[in-house]
C-alpha cells in the first residue's frame, strides 16, 4: 500500500519533467517575417473568428502576396509593439500607426498610407458642442501615449486661458465607457476609430473634427535590418494603383475618404529622404 | 448583440483558456523540478549551495510578474530569441520555482530528523535516505500549500499577454474590441472562466491530497 504511494509519487514528478520537455521543444522560433499587430485595434486590425481582419492585415497580406513575402502575424497589446520592433522582436510593425518624431527616431517608416484627422466625440444626448467639449472646465479623454494624447496636452492643458483637464485611458473602450457614465465631457479620437464606434451602435456622435493630417505608416525596426523596406512600399505602391487598396479599406470602413499614396511625408522622418527605397526607379 | 458575439467567440475564449492552461502546466512542471531541487539544496546542501538557494529565491520572490515577462522576452531575448510563450513560461517558471522552493523546504523540514538517521543506521546511503524516506512524506505533506500556488500561477498567467501569448484575458479583449465596449459582461464571463479551472484544480488537488495521505497521520480533516 505505501509503496504504491511512492512510486505515484515518483510517477508524478517524472510526468511533469516530461511534460516540461515537450512544451519546451514545440515552440521554436519560426522562419517567416513576424508583422506585429495590435489585434484590438479596429478596423485596422482585429480577431474575429480566431483570425486576425482588418484593413492592415489584409493590406498586408496582399503586399506579401504580390511581392512574394511569407509574413506571419503577432499580436501584441500597443505599448508593446514598438519596443518590440526596435528589439527586433518582431520584424515588421503593421497597424494604424502614426508617424512622429519620437517613433522615426526608434524605427524606420514606410511610406504613409493614410492620414487621420482627430474626432471630438462627445455622448450623444449631451449639448456640449466643438467650443464647449474642450473648454471652460471641461474633461477630456484620450488613450495615454497617443498623438491625440499629446496633442490635448500642449495646446489645451498647457495654455493657461483654456482651463481643461486631461485623463489617459489604456484603451478608446475605457474612455468612451467612462464618457457615459458622466465621468468626462468629451473624449478625442482619430477619425477611424471614431467612426467604428458609431458604426458599433454606441451612444456618442462627434461634435467637431480636429484637422490634423496625421500619417501613418508601417515601419520596420531601426536600419531595416532584413532590408525589406523598398520591397513594402513597391507592394503598397502597387497595391494603391491596382484599385485593391480603395477595396480593402472599403470593406471594413465603407465611408472613409482614401487619401493619396504616398499621403503627407514629414520632412523629419528619414526615410523620407530621396532616395526614397523602393520608389522612383522606374 | 453582446450575447450573440459572446456565444459565436466562445470557441476562442476556450482556445484561449487552454493556451493558459498549457503555460500552467508548463511553468508549474518547470517550478516542481527546479523548485524541487532547490529546496534539497537548501537543506542538505554544502553552504555555497545554500547561499545559491537564498539568493535565488530573494530575486525571484522579489521581482512582479510583469517585470519578469518583460525581462525575459526582450531582455533575455535580445541574446537568445526566444518565442513569447517560452518566455512566459521561464519567466513565471523560475519565479514559481522560488515559490515551490519555499513550499518544499518547509515539508523536507517537518520530516524528523530522526528518521534519516535511522535509515543511516540501516545502511542507506545519504541521497538514498532523502529519496526513499524524506520525499515522499514531504511531498504528501506539500500538497495542501501547493494548491495554493496552483492558484497564483493560474492568475498570473494572464499577465502574458503582455509579450504577445494570446491567452484567454487576450481573447477576450479582442471581443471587448470587435464590440468596442461591454467591458463589464465579456470579462465577468472571463473571470467565471478562471473560477471554474481554479475551483477544478483546486478539487483535484484536494482529491490527491486524501489519495495519498498516510493512514493514521493527521492532515486536512477528511483523512483518518
Amino acid at each position: 500500500m505505501n509503496m504504491n504511494k511512492n512510486k505515484l509519487c515518483r510517477t508524478l514528478l517524472l510526468s511533469s519533467l516530461l511534460l516540461g520537455g515537450t512544451f519546451t521543444l514545440s515552440h521554436a522560433q519560426d522562419e517567416p517575417l513576424v508583422a506585429g499587430i495590435e489585434a484590438a485595434f479596429p478596423p485596422w486590425a482585429y480577431a474575429q473568428g480566431g483570425e486576425y481582419k482588418g484593413i492592415a492585415v489584409d493590406a498586408m497580406r496582399a503586399i506579401a502576396e504580390n511581392q512574394g513575402l511569407e509574413v506571419e502575424f503577432r499580436d501584441m497589446p500597443w505599448p508593446s509593439l514598438i519596443p518590440a520592433l526596435a528589439n527586433e522582436r518582431i520584424d515588421l510593425l503593421v497597424t494604424g500607426l502614426n508617424v512622429t518624431r519620437e517613433r522615426n527616431e526608434v524605427l524606420d517608416f514606410t511610406i504613409p498610407w493614410w492620414e487621420n484627422d482627430d474626432e471630438v466625440l462627445v455622448n450623444a444626448d449631451s449639448e456640449l458642442n466643438v467650443v464647449t467639449a474642450l473648454c471652460c472646465g471641461a474633461t477630456i479623454g484620450a488613450q495615454g501615449g497617443s498623438t491625440q494624447h499629446s496633442w490635448i496636452q500642449a495646446n489645451l492643458v498647457e495654455n493657461e486661458d483654456i482651463d481643461v483637464t486631461l485623463r489617459s485611458y489604456e484603451d478608446y473602450v475605457t474612455a468612451i465607457e467612462d464618457m457615459g457614465v458622466g465621468r468626462i465631457d468629451s473624449v478625442v479620437v482619430s477619425t477611424d476609430t471614431a467612426e467604428d464606434f458609431i458604426s458599433k451602435g454606441r451612444d456618442v456622435r462627434i461634435a467637431g473634427t480636429i484637422t490634423q493630417g496625421q500619417p501613418q505608416a508601417l515601419a520596420v525596426s531601426r536600419g531595416d535590418p532584413n532590408g525589406i523596406l523598398g520591397t513594402l512600399n513597391r507592394g503598397i505602391m502597387e497595391l494603391y494603383e491596382s484599385g485593391k487598396w480603395q477595396e480593402i479599406v472599403h470593406s471594413y470602413a465603407p465611408y472613409a475618404t482614401i487619401r493619396q499614396i504616398p499621403a503627407t511625408m514629414p520632412d523629419y522622418v528619414r526615410t523620407y529622404q530621396e532616395p526614397i527605397a523602393g520608389l522612383g526607379e522606374e | 448583440m453582446v450575447f450573440d458575439t459572446l456565444v459565436a467567440e466562445f470557441p476562442f475564449l476556450l482556445r484561449g483558456l487552454w493556451i493558459g492552461v498549457q503555460l500552467l502546466a508548463a511553468l508549474l512542471a518547470l517550478g516542481f523540478v527546479l523548485g524541487l531541487t532547490l529546496a534539497v539544496m537548501s537543506v542538505y546542501g554544502h553552504w555555497t549551495l545554500r547561499l545559491f538557494t537564498v539568493v535565488f529565491e530573494r530575486i525571484f520572490r522579489g521581482i512582479p510578474e510583469i517585470v519578469l515577462l518583460l525581462l525575459f522576452f526582450y531582455g533575455i531575448g535580445e541574446l537568445l530569441p526566444l518565442s513569447p510563450f517560452l518566455a512566459a513560461v521561464l519567466a513565471l517558471g523560475l519565479r514559481s520555482t522560488a515559490y515551490q522552493a519555499q513550499i518544499f523546504r518547509g515539508s523536507i523540514q517537518s520530516v524528523a530528523g530522526g528518521e534519516v538517521m535511522a535509515a543511516r543506521a540501516l545502511g542507506m546511503s545519504r541521497l538514498g535516505a532523502i529519496w526513499h524516506i524524506v520525499l515522499p512524506q514531504a511531498l504528501r505533506r506539500s500538497i495542501g500549500p501547493w494548491t495554493n500556488e496552483y492558484s497564483a500561477e493560474l492568475k498570473a498567467t494572464s499577465l502574458a499577454y503582455v509579450i504577445g501569448v494570446v491567452e484567454l484575458t487576450r481573447q477576450a479583449s479582442y471581443i471587448v474590441s470587435n464590440l468596442q465596449g461591454n467591458t463589464l459582461t465579456v470579462f465577468a464571463v472571463v473571470a467565471a472562466m478562471y473560477f471554474v479551472v481554479n475551483r477544478l484544480g483546486n478539487a483535484g488537488l484536494y482529491a490527491l491530497e486524501r489519495k495519498l495521505a498516510v493512514p493514521g497521520f493527521e492532515g486536512r480533516g477528511a483523512s483518518s
